[in-house]
Protein backbone atom coordinates (compact mmCIF):
# COMPACT_ATOMS: atom_id res chain seq x y z
CA UNK A 1 0.00 0.00 0.00
CA UNK A 2 1.83 3.33 -0.55
CA UNK A 3 1.88 6.11 1.93
CA UNK A 4 -0.14 9.06 0.55
CA UNK A 5 0.42 11.64 3.10
CA UNK A 6 4.33 10.59 2.18
CA UNK A 7 3.72 11.19 -1.69
CA UNK A 8 2.11 14.15 -0.51
CA UNK A 9 4.81 15.35 1.26
CA UNK A 10 7.33 14.50 -1.69
CA UNK A 11 5.20 16.85 -4.34
CA UNK A 12 5.38 19.39 -1.60
CA UNK A 13 9.02 19.16 -0.88
CA UNK A 14 9.27 19.13 -5.13
CA UNK A 15 7.33 21.94 -5.45
CA UNK A 16 8.68 23.51 -2.70
CA UNK A 17 5.03 24.82 -1.36
CA UNK A 18 3.78 24.51 2.03
CA UNK A 19 2.38 20.62 2.62
CA UNK A 20 -1.52 21.68 3.46
CA UNK A 21 -1.69 22.60 -0.11
CA UNK A 22 -1.20 19.68 -1.31
CA UNK A 23 -4.74 18.04 -1.38
CA UNK A 24 -6.56 15.19 -2.92
CA UNK A 25 -8.56 17.69 -5.04
CA UNK A 26 -5.91 20.01 -5.73
CA UNK A 27 -5.09 20.20 -9.97
CA UNK A 28 -1.84 19.90 -10.32
CA UNK A 29 -1.81 22.49 -13.88
CA UNK A 30 -2.80 25.22 -10.90
CA UNK A 31 0.32 24.10 -8.57
CA UNK A 32 2.86 23.54 -11.52
CA UNK A 33 3.08 26.23 -14.08
CA UNK A 34 5.84 24.81 -15.82
CA UNK A 35 5.24 21.76 -17.58
CA UNK A 36 9.01 20.95 -17.06
CA UNK A 37 8.69 20.90 -13.32
CA UNK A 38 5.63 18.45 -13.33
CA UNK A 39 7.95 16.35 -15.44
CA UNK A 40 10.71 16.17 -13.03
CA UNK A 41 8.10 15.81 -10.33
CA UNK A 42 6.29 12.90 -11.67
CA UNK A 43 9.83 11.14 -12.88
CA UNK A 44 11.19 12.05 -9.13
CA UNK A 45 7.65 10.34 -7.79
CA UNK A 46 8.73 7.32 -9.60
CA UNK A 47 11.67 6.88 -8.18
CA UNK A 48 10.83 7.71 -4.93
CA UNK A 49 7.95 5.07 -4.64
CA UNK A 50 9.43 2.29 -7.13
CA UNK A 51 6.56 2.93 -9.77
CA UNK A 52 6.92 2.93 -13.80
CA UNK A 53 3.96 5.43 -15.47
CA UNK A 54 3.64 5.78 -19.21
CA UNK A 55 2.04 8.42 -20.77
CA UNK A 56 -0.73 7.07 -21.40
CA UNK A 57 -1.43 6.48 -17.33
CA UNK A 58 -1.10 10.41 -17.45
CA UNK A 59 -4.20 10.50 -19.70
CA UNK A 60 -6.26 11.14 -17.53
CA UNK A 61 -4.44 12.48 -14.47
CA UNK A 62 -6.04 16.36 -13.64
CA UNK A 63 -5.48 16.16 -9.27
CA UNK A 64 -3.17 15.23 -7.07
CA UNK A 65 -5.40 12.37 -5.93
CA UNK A 66 -5.53 11.27 -9.17
CA UNK A 67 -1.74 10.97 -9.92
CA UNK A 68 -1.41 9.47 -6.76
CA UNK A 69 -4.22 6.47 -8.02
CA UNK A 70 -2.04 6.48 -10.77
CA UNK A 71 1.52 5.77 -8.74
CA UNK A 72 -0.42 3.21 -6.57
CA UNK A 73 -1.85 1.12 -9.65
CA UNK A 74 1.64 1.23 -11.14
CA UNK A 75 4.20 -0.13 -8.47
CA UNK A 76 6.66 -2.77 -9.06
CA UNK A 77 5.80 -6.14 -8.14
CA UNK A 78 8.96 -6.06 -6.18
CA UNK A 79 7.86 -2.58 -4.27
CA UNK B 1 28.20 50.91 -29.50
CA UNK B 2 26.58 50.08 -32.92
CA UNK B 3 25.43 46.51 -32.86
CA UNK B 4 26.13 44.08 -35.84
CA UNK B 5 22.74 42.37 -35.87
CA UNK B 6 19.92 43.01 -37.50
CA UNK B 7 16.15 42.87 -35.20
CA UNK B 8 15.55 39.20 -36.73
CA UNK B 9 19.27 37.95 -36.17
CA UNK B 10 19.13 39.03 -33.11
CA UNK B 11 15.76 37.30 -32.27
CA UNK B 12 16.73 34.09 -33.50
CA UNK B 13 20.14 34.15 -31.85
CA UNK B 14 17.86 34.87 -28.29
CA UNK B 15 15.95 31.97 -29.65
CA UNK B 16 18.67 29.85 -29.78
CA UNK B 17 20.13 30.97 -26.27
CA UNK B 18 16.70 30.47 -24.67
CA UNK B 19 16.45 27.08 -25.92
CA UNK B 20 19.67 26.23 -24.81
CA UNK B 21 19.05 27.94 -21.35
CA UNK B 22 15.97 25.67 -21.04
CA UNK B 23 17.65 22.32 -21.65
CA UNK B 24 20.50 22.73 -19.26
CA UNK B 25 17.26 23.87 -16.09
CA UNK B 26 15.23 20.97 -17.25
CA UNK B 27 18.41 18.20 -17.76
CA UNK B 28 19.92 19.34 -14.32
CA UNK B 29 16.84 18.82 -12.35
CA UNK B 30 16.73 15.46 -13.97
CA UNK B 31 20.63 14.92 -12.85
CA UNK B 32 19.59 15.36 -9.45
CA UNK B 33 16.49 13.33 -9.57
CA UNK B 34 17.75 9.91 -11.31
CA UNK B 35 19.31 7.41 -9.56
CA UNK B 36 23.37 7.24 -10.43
CA UNK B 37 23.41 4.99 -13.38
CA UNK B 38 25.32 5.37 -17.00
CA UNK B 39 22.09 7.69 -18.14
CA UNK B 40 22.13 9.81 -15.08
CA UNK B 41 26.46 9.97 -16.17
CA UNK B 42 25.36 10.68 -19.98
CA UNK B 43 22.98 13.31 -18.88
CA UNK B 44 25.01 14.99 -16.45
CA UNK B 45 27.28 15.51 -19.76
CA UNK B 46 24.78 16.92 -21.51
CA UNK B 47 23.22 19.15 -19.15
CA UNK B 48 26.87 21.25 -19.12
CA UNK B 49 26.89 21.49 -22.36
CA UNK B 50 23.80 22.94 -22.58
CA UNK B 51 24.74 24.99 -20.08
CA UNK B 52 27.87 25.85 -22.18
CA UNK B 53 26.04 26.50 -24.97
CA UNK B 54 24.02 29.12 -23.53
CA UNK B 55 26.84 30.85 -22.83
CA UNK B 56 28.13 30.61 -26.42
CA UNK B 57 24.72 32.22 -27.69
CA UNK B 58 25.27 34.76 -24.74
CA UNK B 59 28.73 35.42 -25.64
CA UNK B 60 28.34 35.39 -29.44
CA UNK B 61 25.86 37.80 -29.00
CA UNK B 62 28.08 40.36 -27.01
CA UNK B 63 31.02 39.81 -29.44
CA UNK B 64 28.80 41.51 -32.20
CA UNK B 65 27.84 43.94 -29.90
CA UNK B 66 24.45 43.35 -28.81
CA UNK B 67 22.14 42.01 -26.03
CA UNK B 68 20.32 38.66 -25.64
CA UNK B 69 16.34 39.59 -25.98
CA UNK B 70 14.26 38.24 -23.06
CA UNK B 71 11.96 36.02 -24.92
CA UNK B 72 8.90 34.02 -22.96
CA UNK B 73 9.01 30.78 -23.88
CA UNK B 74 11.35 28.48 -25.22
CA UNK B 75 10.73 25.83 -28.26
CA UNK B 76 10.62 22.72 -25.78
CA UNK B 77 7.71 24.46 -24.14
CA UNK B 78 5.60 24.31 -27.23
CA UNK B 79 6.95 20.59 -27.61
CA UNK B 80 5.72 19.17 -24.32
CA UNK B 81 1.93 21.15 -25.23
CA UNK B 82 2.09 19.15 -28.54
CA UNK B 83 3.47 15.68 -27.42
CA UNK B 84 2.14 15.73 -24.05
CA UNK B 85 3.66 15.07 -20.54
CA UNK B 86 6.51 12.52 -21.26
CA UNK B 87 6.06 10.31 -18.17
CA UNK B 88 9.60 7.89 -17.97
CA UNK B 89 13.21 8.57 -18.24
CA UNK B 90 12.32 6.40 -21.85
CA UNK B 91 9.87 8.81 -23.30
CA UNK B 92 12.30 11.69 -22.05
CA UNK B 93 15.10 10.67 -24.06
CA UNK B 94 12.74 9.45 -27.11
CA UNK B 95 11.64 13.34 -27.24
CA UNK B 96 15.26 14.30 -26.60
CA UNK B 97 16.35 12.35 -29.37
CA UNK B 98 14.15 13.64 -31.75
CA UNK B 99 14.72 17.47 -30.32
CA UNK B 100 17.97 17.02 -31.09
CA UNK B 101 18.21 16.13 -34.50
CA UNK B 102 15.66 18.95 -35.14
CA UNK B 103 18.50 20.89 -33.54
CA UNK B 104 21.04 19.54 -35.56
CA UNK B 105 19.11 20.17 -38.81
CA UNK B 106 18.09 23.78 -38.06
CA UNK B 107 21.74 24.74 -36.74
CA UNK B 108 23.45 23.34 -40.33
CA UNK B 109 20.66 25.10 -42.32
CA UNK B 110 21.37 28.43 -40.63
CA UNK B 111 25.68 28.09 -41.22
CA UNK B 112 24.94 27.32 -44.80
CA UNK B 113 23.15 31.04 -45.00
CA UNK B 114 25.66 33.44 -47.33
CA UNK B 115 27.18 35.95 -45.74
CA UNK B 116 27.08 34.77 -41.79
CA UNK B 117 29.05 36.44 -39.44
CA UNK B 118 32.39 34.75 -38.20
CA UNK B 119 31.30 35.15 -34.80
CA UNK B 120 27.55 33.06 -35.58
CA UNK B 121 29.44 30.34 -37.98
CA UNK B 122 32.11 29.08 -35.19
CA UNK B 123 29.02 29.03 -32.49
CA UNK B 124 26.94 26.87 -34.64
CA UNK B 125 30.36 24.67 -35.51
CA UNK B 126 31.43 24.45 -31.94
CA UNK B 127 27.46 23.55 -30.48
CA UNK B 128 27.29 21.27 -33.51
CA UNK B 129 30.30 19.03 -32.47
CA UNK B 130 28.39 18.51 -29.47
CA UNK B 131 25.07 17.33 -30.45
CA UNK B 132 26.46 14.84 -32.42
CA UNK B 133 27.39 13.62 -29.29
CA UNK B 134 24.47 14.23 -27.71
CA UNK B 135 22.30 12.05 -30.34
CA UNK B 136 24.58 9.35 -29.83
CA UNK B 137 24.33 8.58 -26.54
CA UNK B 138 20.49 9.39 -26.41
CA UNK B 139 20.52 6.76 -29.36
CA UNK B 140 22.52 4.43 -27.21
CA UNK B 141 20.88 4.28 -24.01
CA UNK B 142 17.50 3.99 -25.75
CA UNK B 143 18.91 0.92 -27.32
CA UNK B 144 19.80 -0.61 -23.63
CA UNK B 145 16.70 0.14 -22.95
CA UNK B 146 14.48 -2.27 -25.12
CA UNK B 147 14.74 -5.03 -22.74
CA UNK B 148 12.88 -2.69 -19.85
CA UNK B 149 10.54 -0.76 -21.72
CA UNK B 150 10.26 -3.16 -24.94
CA UNK B 151 11.80 -2.20 -28.50
CA UNK B 152 8.07 -1.72 -29.67
CA UNK B 153 7.03 0.96 -27.43
CA UNK B 154 10.42 2.99 -27.97
CA UNK B 155 9.66 2.87 -31.55
CA UNK B 156 6.02 4.22 -30.69
CA UNK B 157 7.52 6.81 -28.62
CA UNK B 158 9.67 7.98 -31.06
CA UNK B 159 7.00 7.96 -33.60
CA UNK B 160 4.62 9.78 -31.44
CA UNK B 161 7.10 12.90 -30.58
CA UNK B 162 8.59 13.06 -34.38
CA UNK B 163 5.08 14.11 -35.32
CA UNK B 164 4.84 16.50 -32.40
CA UNK B 165 7.59 17.54 -33.72
CA UNK B 166 6.76 18.08 -37.01
CA UNK B 167 3.66 20.38 -36.20
CA UNK B 168 5.97 22.66 -33.67
CA UNK B 169 8.49 23.37 -36.37
CA UNK B 170 5.91 24.39 -39.43
CA UNK B 171 3.80 26.14 -36.43
CA UNK B 172 7.32 27.87 -35.39
CA UNK B 173 8.01 28.42 -38.79
CA UNK B 174 4.90 30.15 -39.55
CA UNK B 175 4.77 32.25 -36.69
CA UNK B 176 8.12 33.39 -37.34
CA UNK B 177 8.32 33.37 -41.20
CA UNK B 178 9.09 36.94 -41.65
CA UNK B 179 11.93 36.58 -39.61
CA UNK B 180 13.40 33.28 -40.68
CA UNK B 181 13.11 34.27 -44.67
CA UNK B 182 15.15 37.82 -43.98
CA UNK B 183 17.51 35.79 -42.75
CA UNK B 184 17.77 33.69 -45.46
CA UNK B 185 16.97 30.22 -43.50
CA UNK B 186 14.81 28.24 -45.69
CA UNK B 187 12.34 25.54 -43.57
CA UNK B 188 13.89 22.16 -43.90
CA UNK B 189 13.04 18.93 -42.70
Amino acid sequence: MLDRSAVKFKIASVLQVQPELIVEEAILNELVVDSFILVDLVIELQEEFSCRLNQENLKSVRTVGDLIQQLELHRFAAA
Amino acid sequence: MTTKLNENELWLLSFYRTSEISGALFFGRLCKTLKSSAVQHDMSKHFSDEAHHAWLWTDCIAKLKAQPLKLADSYQDQYISAAGLPANIMEILAITHVFEKRVIRQYALHSRVPDLQPEIKETLSAIMQDERWHLEWVKNALQSMENEFGKENIEQALQRFLQADEEVYAKTMKEHEERVHGLGILAGR
